[in-house]
């Protein structure tokens, strides 16, 4: 089994992030790492800027420090395209995997993997937040800015996060990874509003895009496990991506998921295509000179990004929705991340009538009843 | 520093170890000399017995072409080459900006003349209104190493950064077959070539020399009837068709179906960027009420045709 979890080179503590319970656990957890009090990270992250790769030194090093404005956000979706009413917390920022495509190369100016220990803000956050929402039922994770388990046997945050939601009738929770970090997860007793969630992809993409992640197989294992011990579980093949052969690999991989994870414990399969802002590409020949999924066809789309050419992805969706109901996943929810309503109607059959539509369909594992399509 | 007069003849060009600036224009500078003469002195140094030219380049020069001598200079008393050149480099930073090329060859002296790499990033980037990476620094340091005629087409087109950065990625002898295609374009055709060249390359992994010489692209060249300007722009266009060819082939077929249905050419008519929405935008001017009429008009016959229903199968 794959076994390489995250240990940074180096722990920085900003001075006033000391005392929580959150960095002390860390700490423990952390082992024989050199460890630095800081009062500011200001000359950190200009000596940081200064490197070669400021992405890959920023991996290096772990920073405990404490969110100062609010934890939790609304997913920031991409303008002229359907959005699906998420909200993030931003409890860690950056990921310990080095995936050519990741956005977050593009999307965060502090480059260090960071973790915010004022959990105690979170929580009374979070209250009034399902609170002032109680009439919705809200999908809410954290892997948005970093994945949701690379840092969980230092953080343990499933346990955390997974306790507090688990008896909040109006929210659906979801830990989103590409790693197979679960110990703490096999740990804690199931609730049906907790969703475990993988990024899959092609094993050919996962081999050489998404540095550090497991292997697929690896990661629909640790999904099984876990459906076993009785969560929900999801999967999110985004980024697709298509090159020679992509058929047969997705097909192979789709087959294997099905077979592998009981379908009826699935609470979504999301699908997204390759996107990124056009400032991303130079990032990315920069730092993965031997990629070449940036050189297929990429249009700028509405919001700007790049993507392929809607054609393309019309193909790509309606060949990876044939796997999963080739293979059993007829009755599993799917939905597009950021696609447009042409694409919906095209591929799917139907298109939500805006983001409340869509989140009201996802909803599903609390109430059956909120789910309400237009055919 | 002291004042002295010399000859041209005792100042020893062949050494540049301290010039950033090449391929400028003379003949302001010379008008300016015959006018008034030599205002402000150049620097110099001495290595040895030879007299070694720090900063003025451009004044000796035209000096030298209207044989201004002798000319005065000052003096500079310094062994250290990294302090010499700071000398001129701050001459040079009070008075003008510099150019990209300027830039590389001025970071590319002072980690020549033994200036620390971080001490470079931290403290003269700002200063070039570069900023502060050492994979700036990089890329400035191998524009620094360009041939020399590919910086004369940089300086003379006034490349952009991107644009030279993506030059740069390209081998010599590339470089050598694509001078002539870049030199017609427009600064964004330029960029947009060598970018889909360079991808197309990336793509199939097949050398941009081996694309450049392709029967195609040759037989674009050798068509004798094409101005440099024309061949430049359909190379352009075979490559962009190479980089897309879905697109291409969408923009085709919408094209040929628009010459098809004999769509008239004073209503223009597309589909939205890329065909990313299902709309359609038709545009058409009209200066009176008789005009407005004629293209509603001709508008109301072609919605009534049956082939019009081929042109939303391109959403």
């Amino acid at each position: 089994m794959f076994n390489s979890k995250y240990f940074p080179q180096r722990v920085y503590i900003e001075k006033g992030s000391l005392n929580f319970p959150l960095t002390q656990r860390v700490l423990k957890n952390i082992g024989q790492v050199p460890t630095e009090v800081l009062e500011d990270t200001t000359s950190l992250l200009e000596n940081m800027r200064i490197s070669r790769d400021v992405i890959e030194q920023g991996k290096k090093v772990l920073l405990l420090t404490s969110q100062r404005g609010e934890f939790i956000k609304s997913c920031p979706c991409t303008p002229g395209y359907i959005g699906c009413n998420y909200y993030i917390i931003n409890l860690d920022l950056n990921c310990p995997l080095d995936c050519s495509y990741c956005i977050l190369q593009h999307y965060l100016s502090n480059p260090l993997i960071t973790v915010n220990v004022n959990l105690e803000d979170l929580w009374s956050q979070l209250d009034v937040f399902l609170k002032r929402n109680k009439e919705r039922i809200l999908r809410i994770g954290t892997g948005e800015l970093a994945d949701s388990l690379a840092l969980d046997h230092l953080t343990e945050h499933s346990i955390n996060l997974i306790s507090y939601f688990r008896d909040k009738s109006n929210a659906i929770f979801e830990l989103k990874t590409k790693t197979v970090n679960i110990n703490n997860v096999l740990k804690i007793k199931p609730a049906r509003n907790i969703v475990i969630a993988w990024s899959l992809n092609s094993s050919k993409i996962a081999q050489e895009e998404e540095i550090g992640a497991p292997p697929v197989i690896e990661r629909i294992n640790a999904a099984s496990k876990v459906s076993e011990r009785g969560f929900l579980v999801g999967f999110h093949f985004d980024p697709l991506i298509r090159y020679p052969e992509w058929e047969k690999d997705y097909r192979e991989v789709i087959k294997k998921m099905l077979e592998t994870v009981d379908p009826t414990g699935i609470a979504w399969i999301s699908l997204g295509s390759l996107r990124f802002p056009p400032s991303l590409k130079a990032i990315i020949k920069k730092r993965f000179p031997g990629t070449k999924i940036i050189y297929d066809e990429l249009i700028k789309g509405k919001d700007g990004k790049l993507r392929y050419f809607k054609p393309l992805r019309i193909e790509l969706y309606k060949k990876i929705i044939g796997y999963i109901r080739d293979f059993g996943g007829e009755q599993i929810p799917l939905y597009f991340c950021m696609e447009n309503e042409e694409v919906w109607r095209d591929v799917m059959g139907w298109v939500p009538r805006g983001k409340e539509n869509l989140e009201a369909y996802l909803s599903f594992p609390l109430d059956q009843s909120k789910i309400k399509l237009i055919y | 520093m002291k004042k002295e007069n010399l000859s041209l003849k005792e100042i020893f060009l062949k050494d540049e170890r301290y010039r950033i600036s090449y391929y400028f224009s003379l003949e302001e500078l010379v008008l300016s000399l015959k006018k008034v003469g030599l205002i402000s002195p150049p620097l110099v140094t001495f290595r040895g017995e030879r007299c070694i030219l720090v900063s003025g380049w451009k004044r000796v020069l035209a000096c030298l072409k209207i044989s201004l001598s002798p000319l005065p200079v000052f003096v500079i008393e310094e062994e250290n080459d990294l302090k010499t050149f700071l000398t001129a480099f701050y001459e040079n930073l009070a008075t003008r900006k510099f150019s990209l090329l300027e830039k590389a060859e001025i970071l590319n002296k002072l980690k020549k003349f033994g200036e620390e790499e971080k001490r470079i990033v931290r403290f003269y980037m700002p200063l070039l209104n570069i900023p502060s990476t050492l994979s700036l620094l990089d890329s400035y340091l191998i524009f620094s190493q360009l041939e020399p005629e590919v910086k004369r087409v940089i300086h003379e087109k006034n490349m952009s950064f991107p644009s030279v950065e993506l030059l740069a990625g390209f081998t010599p002898q590339e470089r050598k077959l694509l001078l002539p295609l870049l030199l017609p374009l427009s600064q964004n055709k330029r960029k947009k070539t060598l970018e889909d060249l360079q991808e197309i390359s990336k793509k199939n992994d097949v050398s941009a020399e081996k694309i450049l010489k392709t029967k195609e692209i040759l037989d674009i060249l050798g068509t004798k009837r094409l101005s440099p300007l024309q061949k430049a722009d359909n190379i352009r266009l075979l490559l962009k068709k190479k980089r897309y060819p879905t697109l291409s082939t969408w923009t085709d077929s919408f094209n040929s179906l628009l010459k098809r249905l004999q769509w008239p050419r004073e209503i223009e008519i597309n589909p939205s960027p890329f065909f990313e929405e299902e709309d359609f935008f038709v545009k058409f001017n009209f200066k009176d009420q008789e005009e407005l009429q004629a293209s509603l008009h001709k508008l109301q016959e072609l919605a009534s045709r049956e082939e019009l229903s081929e042109i939303f199968k391109f959403k």
